[in-house]
């Protein structure tokens, strides 16, 4: 059947595009059929991210008011024909769509995909209610900083009560040496308040601004970075695989660090 | 944060607890003396030991000090007094706002509050429609299978697609929409199409009615199995139990006691229509803030070392907390004896 997944956070800006971006690359690396769907309306970022910006000739409203077919609309990556993007609109606002329509669109593009991976908009309106009207799983990507926490455990109460009870959490942006310094969150400190079963963690990387502004996901380096690794873990964590995770913690653990330790306790 | 205004009278004020952590060791000097385990008020302390200035009110550990030291800083929550209770903690408290199940003879009566015109706080359907979700995952493993739900919906007025919404969330849970009642002839010709037994009219006026704070029995207790995240309020005219966390961000607001079973990281306001005998008891007792009646405490800046099962309660005009066995040592063999 096909996993009909939208990637949410609640807050902005903590990495919700760029994971579905990378996510996606990396099932569709590992031979899945993969759909990204933008459902930020009017503020479309992942064709930027996937680098297929000046490839989008219809988007999701042109489908809805069937002014093209949903094959037209799709635009496949250039890199990984396994991959395709729905866009959105950047012209219109989140209004223009409603959860009946979404729903519609996802329905046209379960019977040829493995993977539906929804970019959802930050907030909790009318762009979320459409993102996750046709889920069934969610990811939700926090990254551990107190607010985005907060919005996180409130996104997924929502979530819960719209019967979307499977669900993945990602926690973005972590900083190892400021953990073990007691000056960031904590993985298990976030673990413990938004309490669902964790996917992955990934580290803050500065690559992660170049892939951007290049359009190349971090998954298809020649030599993976952290980050990348760390995405392509969770992309098989999804499907069911065992994989621990990544000590992150062991090149920040130097003689110093523990000597300053020690003296902090 | 004007320290003077301490005056063994004055109301405890919020900005001048706030130095409560550092002044954590001061009073387990006092404490030996104080080796009852009954609670004193901040204002009786800085009177009888005269020295050290704003630092005084820091009274609920004087409670149990000597029973465990190390966790005093926690037992430290700043007071406010009533004055620092706004009016609005107490009439928000409408009980009849929120989705509410009941049992009766065997089946389930669900309440709506009343339609939102008449409502201070108007409930929107989808505001409604995710309390009920709540209330039904929440209240899930209690159900009994194929329980007949009577739906009370007073003078809300309910579509054909929303009552068939409630219907299928009640299904999920596997309960079975049987009767409606109702005020509105809409709602009514709207249940009749789908296929339930309707009631208009009759017995609508006892079950919506507001409840008058004077004389009135609280509702049976609410027992949830959730975690209660930010964003969600629970509001109930009874006791509360939750089996699992109050997340910050989230709330639980109750008429009677409110027990939490697990981390309460979020607002709980017990006795929330005026009562102040009402108790607020936690596995791990890290609230943003806790209200009893009109009076209301922070939790200290510095988290203690170690948590322990506590009760907060109003002891002289203030709200205190104890380690949980403590109290019930002493509080509870007290009333009883």
């Amino acid at each position: 059947m096909t996993r009909i997944i939208v990637i949410t956070s609640g807050k902005g800006g903590v990495g919700k595009t760029t994971c579905t971006a990378n996510l996606g690359m990396a099932l569709a690396k590992n031979n899945h059929r993969v759909v990204v769907i933008d459902s930020d309306f009017g503020l479309r970022n992942l064709d930027l991210l996937l680098g297929l910006e000046n490839r989008i000739v219809y988007t999701a409203l042109d489908v809805l008011a069937k002014e093209c077919r949903m094959d037209q609309a799709l635009v496949k990556d250039k890199r990984q024909p396994n991959l395709a993007l729905l866009p959105a609109a950047q012209s219109r606002s989140k209004e223009a769509v409603t959860p009946e329509q979404m729903q519609q669109l996802i329905t046209e593009l379960e019977s040829k995909h493995d993977f539906i991976l929804i970019d959802s908009p930050a907030g909790i309106e009318m762009g979320f209610k459409n993102a996750i009207a046709a889920a069934r799983e969610a990811i939700v990507v926090t990254t551990p900083e107190i607010s985005a926490v907060r919005d996180a455990d409130r996104v997924i109460g929502l979530l819960e009560a719209n019967d979307i009870k499977v669900m993945h959490l990602v926690i973005n942006r972590i900083k190892p040496a400021m953990v073990q310094e007691d000056m960031m969150m904590s993985v298990q400190d976030v673990q413990d308040i938004l309490a669902i079963p964790l996917v992955g963690v990934i580290p803050e990387d500065e690559r992660v601004i170049v892939s951007t502004n290049k359009g190349e996901p971090l998954v298809l380096e020649e030599n993976l970075s952290l980050a990348g690794i760390a995405f392509a873990n969770i992309a098989r964590r999804l499907k069911g695989e065992k994989i621990p995770f990544m000590d992150l913690t062991a090149p920040h653990d130097d003689l110093l660090s523990r000597i300053r330790r020690i003296f902090r306790n | 944060m004007n320290p003077d205004t301490s005056s063994p009278s004055a109301v405890t004020s919020l900005s001048e607890t706030l130095p409560e952590e550092t002044s954590a060791q001061m009073p387990a000097a006092n404490a030996p003396a104080q080796t009852s385990s009954a609670a004193r008020s901040p204002q009786s302390s800085s009177t009888e030991t005269p020295a050290p200035g704003p630092l005084e009110d820091t009274s609920p550990q004087t409670a149990w000090e000597n029973t465990s030291p190390q966790v005093s800083p926690q037992d430290t929550l700043p007071q406010t007094g009533s004055e620092a209770a706004p009016s609005s903690i107490s009439t928000e408290t409408n009980p009849n706002l929120q989705v509410q199940f009941k049992s009766e003879e065997g089946r389930l009566l669900l309440q709506l509050p009343p339609k939102p015109e008449n409502s201070r706080s108007p409930i929107s359907w989808s505001d409604l429609w995710l309390q009920l979700k709540q209330r039904l995952n929440g209240g899930e493993r209690f159900w009994q299978p194929h329980t007949e739900v009577h739906l009370v919906a007073g003078d809300r007025l309910l579509d054909g697609r929303q009552l068939q919404a409630i219907a299928e969330a009640l299904k999920e849970s596997q309960l079975q929409l049987k009767w409606v009642y109702t005020s509105r002839r809409q709602t009514a010709v709207a249940a009749a199409t789908a296929g339930y037994s309707v009631d208009q009219n009759s017995a609508v006026s006892h079950f919506s009615q507001t409840p008058k704070a004077t004389g009135q029995a609280l509702a049976d207790p609410l027992y949830l199995q959730t975690t209660i995240r930010s964003g969600v309020e629970i509001r109930h005219p009874g006791t509360v139990v939750i089996l699992g966390d109050v997340n910050p961000g989230g709330s639980v607001i109750a008429d009677g006691d409110i027990l939490i079973w697990g981390h309460l990281r979020g607002i709980a306001h017990a006795g929330a229509s005026g009562q102040s005998k009402y108790r607020i008891m936690a596995l791990h007792m890290q609230p943003t803030q806790l209200r009893i009646a009109d009076k209301v405490a922070r939790a200290p800046e510095t988290p203690p070392a170690r948590y322990q099962p506590e009760v907060a309660y109003i002891g002289s005009d203030s709200i205190r907390i104890a380690i949980a066995t403590e109290f019930t040592r002493v509080h509870l063999a007290r009333s009883f004896g």
